[in-house]
């Protein structure tokens, strides 16, 4: 026991030899160490995770539903916009004539309206031209030859300089006092509303999509902390021989990684599944539209956006649990 | 190696641990701590492996003061020590090659580095042909070997253990207690916390007796003559 005897010996030469422990080693070295541990993360987590298949496979489920339901729903309603693109342009009025009129006085309603200021346009359709779209478009080709005459009045489709927010607009209003015009065709309040719905449907989307967000999080997170307890023994001897919290956290970083990877490959199955169940009726009905719009499935850049969020949620419920382990478990 | 200055550690629940304890160990000196349980011999390995601080004093272990070593420090200050615990604390869910390679892996040694140091290490405690057994297939006397070779196999300058014969039968600690020694008379500094009296006795190594958390007895063994 002498206490003075120490303090001034040659300063620290902490290695003794030349063991090439430490950082010492050289770049290439020390690279394919940290690629070894890195390799070693990356597969350790995933055998811990192929060892319980079934508590794994619970999670992956929970994790497929939560990520598909938001996919879903935005599939929904990016083809409802898509569908509503066609009609949110159409802001024409369509005036139709008095089926009595001729063709000269329907000209000559024409020519009136196109020296208004507020029209850009006028479109007159004859009764002749209305027959054979209409005998184009619904099949009923052969009830229409049974016809004597023509059932159809001359259409006018006059379109307004500028887009109205107004319920009725006065071209509306001058075209529903005109007595030549039979009926007046205009939509915008049905319009605005649907642009309302479609707003709010939007807004859904993205809270759905948050909160179940928020739940794979919370579920990744949940996993990984009953995993941090079940191995906290093997964690705090990792710690006793001098695993540095990046060693000791890395593993659950990468179980959390698996997950996700796992958790968006099980909804895209969902998501694929659903639309195959959907898509004989969903056929008919975009049949029905007449091929105005073509349904859209998920595209590569929405597989690519599920993929990376719900990775990076892993990832980040997983170091939300071991940093609050890692804090917890050690002396100041 | 080892150095205490008045260190002094009282647990929050107002336990004295150690008071005011002061010794010096040397390099590649093999040592023992004893006293009764409770004495404090688990709290100054404690201190020595900075899993606790003291709370007054200094310790300093390879002339580092740990005072300064910060949080962050702690796994490089750690990974200069092999540490022997008395349950082993080996992984069982990787093989005995596993156990041993991991502070190799946690140090970041070279795969065909490490399976030279496991391989030597294994060899060193006498359990080669088991490199690929699982630890429960052992004895708990190889498992103590295998805990060992943990501890030896990054070659650390200091080596510690708690009671690591607690669990093993007179012969056995023998054995185990010899393969410590033939560390020591390598250059590596060992320190054991043992209460078994007898075997400090046929191991004729400094012995520091604590009592209620005081240094009571530094105990040399007679220096043979050569």
């Amino acid at each position: 026991m002498s206490p003075q005897a120490t303090p001034n010996r040659a300063p620290p030469a902490p290695k003794k030899g030349a063991e090439p422990r430490g950082p010492r080693a050289p770049l290439g070295e020390r690279l394919a160490a940290w690629r070894d541990q890195h390799f070693y993360g990356l597969f350790s987590s995933l055998g811990r995770l192929a060892a319980r298949p079934w508590s794994t496979g619970l999670t992956v489920l929970v994790l497929g539903f939560a990520l598909a339901l938001p996919l879903l729903f935005w599939l929904v309603f990016d083809n409802a916009r898509e569908l509503s693109g066609g009609l949110r342009e159409a802001r024409e009025v369509t005036a139709f004539l008095k089926p009595g009129l001729d063709a000269r006085s329907a000209e000559a309603c024409a020519d009136e309206l196109r020296r208004r200021a507020d029209v850009a346009a006028v479109l007159l359709r004859t009764p002749e031209q209305g027959l054979a779209e209409f005998r184009q478009l619904s099949g009923f080709g052969e009830a229409l030859d049974a016809l004597q005459g023509n059932p159809l009045p001359s259409v006018l489709v006059v379109t307004p300089r500028e887009a109205t927010d107004v319920d009725e607009p006065p071209l509306v209003a001058a075209l529903r006092a005109d007595t030549r015009v039979d009926l007046v065709q205009y939509d915008a309040a049905w319009r605005r509303k649907l642009s309302g719905i479609l707003h709010f449907g939007e807004r859904v989307v993205a809270v759905v999509a948050a909160l179940l967000a928020l739940a794979t999080l919370l579920v990744i997170g949940n996993t990984v902390r009953m995993d941090i307890q079940a191995r906290s023994a093997e964690i705090s001897v990792m710690q006793m021989i001098g695993a540095s919290n990046g060693f000791v956290r890395r593993p659950f970083l990468y179980a959390g990684l698996w997950y996700g990877l796992l958790g968006a490959a099980f909804a895209l199955l969902i998501v694929v599944a659903v639309e195959l169940a959907l898509a004989e009726p969903i056929g008919r009905l975009v049949d029905s539209y007449a091929h105005r719009f073509a349904l859209h499935g998920i595209g590569l850049d929405a597989v690519a956006a599920l993929v990376g969020a719900s990775v990076l949620l892993g990832w980040c419920g997983a170091w939300i649990v071991t940093a609050r382990h890692l804090a917890a478990g050690r002396p100041a | 190696m080892i150095r205490f200055d008045n260190v002094s550690k009282r647990y929050t629940t107002g336990l004295d641990a150690l008071t005011e304890l002061s010794f010096e160990i040397e390099a590649g000196e093999m040592a023992f701590v004893t006293g009764h349980s409770g004495a404090g011999k688990s709290t100054l390995l404690k201190l020595v492996s900075l899993a606790e601080r003291p709370t007054r004093g200094q310790v300093t272990v390879n002339h580092r003061e740990l005072a300064r070593v910060r949080r962050r420090g702690i796994p490089q200050h750690r990974r200069g020590i092999g540490m022997v615990f008395q349950d082993h604390r080996l992984l069982t869910d990787r093989s005995v090659f596993d156990n041993v390679a991991l502070p190799l892996l946690i140090a970041g040694t070279s795969r065909t580095e490490t399976a030279k140091r496991v391989r030597a290490a294994l060899d060193k405690v006498g359990l080669l042909a088991r490199e690929k057994a699982s630890p429960l297939a052992l004895s708990t006397g190889e498992q103590q070997r295998i805990g060992i070779a943990r501890a030896i196999v990054a070659k650390p300058p200091l080596i510690i253990a708690d009671e690591p014969t607690g669990n093993l039968d007179p012969q056995l600690s023998l054995e185990i207690m010899n393969l410590f020694a033939e560390f020591g008379a390598v250059g590596t500094t060992v320190l054991i916390a043992s209460h078994d009296l007898l075997l400090l006795k046929r191991m004729q190594k400094r012995v520091l007796v604590l009592d209620h958390g005081r240094l009571v007895d530094d105990y040399h063994p007679p220096v043979k003559a050569a």
